[in-house]
């Protein structure tokens, strides 16, 4: 009986056991639109960058030839600090994609080595995330970083600072990290810099909007939710708040925050949360029956998958990256990204992206200079000399767009503007401007 | 407008409690059991979302299959956390301390997994339609009311949790086996001297409450989507609606859970949806100061 019973059992977890293996090896090879992304991500994560001629010599088209002048031979020790664990997974995962995208391009167009080495801050854990950030200037003996999350960066900000690392914050920007030695920030300040606009385009827009429900998160944006967006509001229409709900980062369950919404009455709603907890928002505000305009202040596809349908009633203002933008440095980091991975490029990994480009080309000012490339301190003073990139936001078909960092408080101007979702994906309704605080919030709308 | 607020918020707290009911009664079947604080049990919620997503889009099955397999990798799954998790340890008479780092082991490198097969992305449930495209496997429609509205899921919810929570404790109160289970929860060493197979039981209450935990992963994924960390929380959930509830039955867990969800709800009448988990805990920690053995358990003796 003993024996038998065994076997049985044995045979439960040897069939249970194959099951478990082949679904984990079959679910790489899936070739459904859904999941091609996310299994082959993984998997060309391992292959390197086209090192074709067409990517190599794309770059050096609009970056000019590679050699000596151009950081050839140079290495450059390269920290990230990204959430590659945790709920925001998905972000460290698009940054640090963007970033080896980069590297690689560059290694290829007769630029410098970019190694690089990822540490992990648990999805915006703050006493990990410094710890990370000693480790990686004392063992890895880093030039520059990429950070990631607003709290984190914020709290590296010291250090960094003493230890000399030129840093480049292209995800959770904030007031917080303003002005700070060695840290800038390559990403419009999340809510507060579109702000104006996209009040000014919703007061356009619906004109007998006199009231706002205002939601966002205890973390980001608290300035803009508490300060900045009521006093624009009350100077664009007259009108009052007339509910304010700030929720954890990460919320799941809003169909209490959307009876409260609903129950207040507004004519506009706008969201300063982001990630996945926009895309739970907007859907349980239209279940909830709430019929009027949300706008907010990112797109993430994560959140359009979540929202679903109720999401092509979402409009939102941000500095978007747009895969479409025959910008010809974009249409060349499409088709290489593509070729690597598989799928389109998204907002956050372009950010970083463009950083490693930053990176270089304060390199390459440095050894024209006659400075030493791995020097941070010697990178800063060519950024504040001349503080305006190449970026792939912005320009045309002819030419490249410009990004500018302001010298004196290290924040970025990109385009901006305010977008509608149509089936699903992003459609530019109006540009839009940052404008200095108490400015009339009319002035932030781009004469079309 | 006040009253109409009061409500929605109970009708969602009504919808929000019964899934944790669900949660409750597949935390507390298997820790009443086993006394194994089975944080792991996030990992039968996940399996059945990623299960019916995976084999939708990738085998083609259509919803009521793609449904199936999910819930059976639930079930596989917890088996595997049990068999090759936990009988080792109890085999060498491992402490409940041991069984719950094993547990939580396995609950924080499960997502890490997902993340790595499956990607980082959110995956929606998507089923293939006769025009053989991928769409929408489950059309979620919104019932109103006047200032109340509900949706499919929402009734499902409610529907689903109660006859699973009244089928699970008649079985447990009124079948043979289901006094298995109550004598090896009971009295361990008594129960194995009539002859009640421990491994026996604890296979059945694993395989049911990683069941019942992986119909509540596939209401999150045909609600939202499956990601791979979708199931911490709600395991969490679980273990608060047992404690709360009261250890020892499984209705009090039931009923705990559905309290909690009222209270969730209702709290954001007068406090700003920020202080819900300050109230969910708050609840927890006032019940077990005044009623160690919970809301509705009873005392020890």
């Amino acid at each position: 009986m003993k024996r038998s019973n065994i076997g049985r059992k044995g045979a439960v977890v040897s069939l249970a056991l194959g099951v478990a293996i082949l679904l984990a090896s079959c679910s790489s090879d899936t070739a459904t639109e859904e999941t091609t992304a996310a299994a082959e991500t993984s998997a060309a994560a391992e292959s390197e960058a086209p090192a074709t001629d067409a990517a190599g010599n794309c770059i050096n088209d609009i970056f000019g030839a590679g050699g000596p002048e151009a950081g050839e031979g140079v290495v450059i020790n390269n920290g990230m600090l990204l959430a590659m664990t945790g709920a925001g997974s998905f972000f460290g995962e698009v940054m640090s994609k963007g970033s080896e995208l980069a590297a690689e391009q560059i290694l290829a167009a007769g630029g410098p080595e970019f190694k690089t080495s990822i540490a992990d801050h648990k999805n915006g854990d703050v006493p990990t995330a410094i710890t990370e950030t000693k480790r990686l200037i004392s063992q890895d003996d880093i030039v520059t970083l990429q950070t990631s999350y607003g709290a984190p960066s914020e709290a590296i900000a010291p250090i960094i600072a003493e230890a000399g690392v030129l840093t480049l914050n292209g995800g959770g920007s904030s007031p917080g990290q303003l002005s700070k030695d060695f840290l800038w920030q390559n990403r419009m300040l999340y809510a507060e810099d579109p702000n104006a606009g996209a009040l000014a385009w919703i007061n356009a827009t619906y004109p007998d909007a006199k009231t706002i429900a205002l939601i966002g998160t205890m973390e980001n944006g608290v300035g803009t939710f508490n300060e900045s967006a009521p006093a624009n509001w009350a100077a664009l229409t007259g009108g009052t708040v007339v509910a304010a709900e700030q929720h954890d980062v990460g919320a799941t369950d809003f169909k209490a925050l959307a009876s409260k919404i609903k129950a207040a009455n507004p004519d506009v709603i706008m969201s300063f949360s982001f990630g996945d907890d926009v895309g739970y928002q907007v859907k349980a505000l239209r279940e909830a029956g709430v019929t009027v305009p949300i706008i907010g202040d990112e797109f993430t596809q994560q959140a359009a998958e979540i929202a679903g349908a109720s999401y092509d009633t979402f409009n939102f203002a941000t500095d978007f990256y747009n895969v479409d933008n025959p910008n010809p440095w974009n249409v060349c980091y499409v088709e290489a990204h593509r070729a690597k991975y598989g799928n389109d490029p998204e907002y956050y990994g372009s950010n970083y992206y463009e950083q490693v480009f930053i990176f270089w080309e304060l390199v390459k000012r440095v050894i024209a200079a006659g400075g030493d490339p791995a020097d941070a301190g010697q990178l800063q003073a060519a950024l504040v000399a001349d503080p305006s990139f190449k970026s792939v936001y912005g320009g045309d078909e002819a030419t490249v767009g410009i990004a500018t960092f302001d010298a004196n408080d290290h924040s970025i101007s990109k385009p901006m503007g305010v977008f509608s979702v149509v089936d699903g994906k992003p459609v530019l309704e109006q540009e839009i401007v940052k404008i200095a605080p108490g400015a009339d919030p009319k002035t932030a709308l781009v004469a079309k | 407008m006040q009253f109409e607020l009061l409500a929605q918020l109970i009708v969602s707290g009504i919808v929000l409690g019964s899934f944790y009911a669900l949660l409750g009664v597949s935390f507390g079947l298997v820790y009443q059991t086993s006394k194994i604080f089975h944080l792991a049990n996030a990992i039968p919620f996940a399996a059945a979302a990623y299960g019916a997503v995976w084999s939708a889009s990738t085998l083609r099955f259509p919803l009521w299959l793609a449904l199936i397999f999910g819930l059976l990798m639930a079930v596989i799954f917890g088996l595997l956390i049990l068999v090759l998790g936990y009988f080792p340890v109890m085999a060498r008479n491992g402490t409940l301390l041991a069984l719950f780092l094993v547990s939580l082991g396995i609950s924080v490198a499960f997502p890490n997994l997902l993340q790595i097969v499956f990607g980082t992305e959110n995956i929606p449930l998507k089923t293939y339609g006769a025009d053989g495209e991928l769409g929408s496997a489950f059309d979620n429609n919104v019932y109103t009311w006047g200032f109340v509205t509900i949706t499919t899921i929402d009734i499902l919810k409610i529907v689903v949790a109660w006859l699973v929570v009244f089928g699970v404790v008649l079985f447990v109160n009124r079948t043979r086996f289901g006094r298995s289970i109550t004598a090896l929860r009971t009295n361990p060493t008594m129960a194995a001297a009539v002859g009640i197979s421990t491994k026996t039981v604890y296979i059945v209450v694993f395989a049911l409450g990683s069941l019942i935990a992986g119909i509540a992963g596939l209401f999150v994924a045909a609600e939202f989507v499956a990601n791979p960390i979708m199931a911490i929380q709600w395991t969490l959930i679980g273990f608060i609606a047992v404690f709360f509830g009261g250890i020892g039955s499984l209705l009090a867990a039931s009923v705990g859970g559905l309290i909690l969800g009222l209270l969730s709800s209702l709290s954001s009448l007068y406090l700003g949806v920020q202080w819900t988990p300050v109230v969910v805990f708050g609840a927890l920690f006032i019940t077990l100061l005044v009623r160690p053995q919970g809301l509705l358990g009873k005392a020890a003796v």
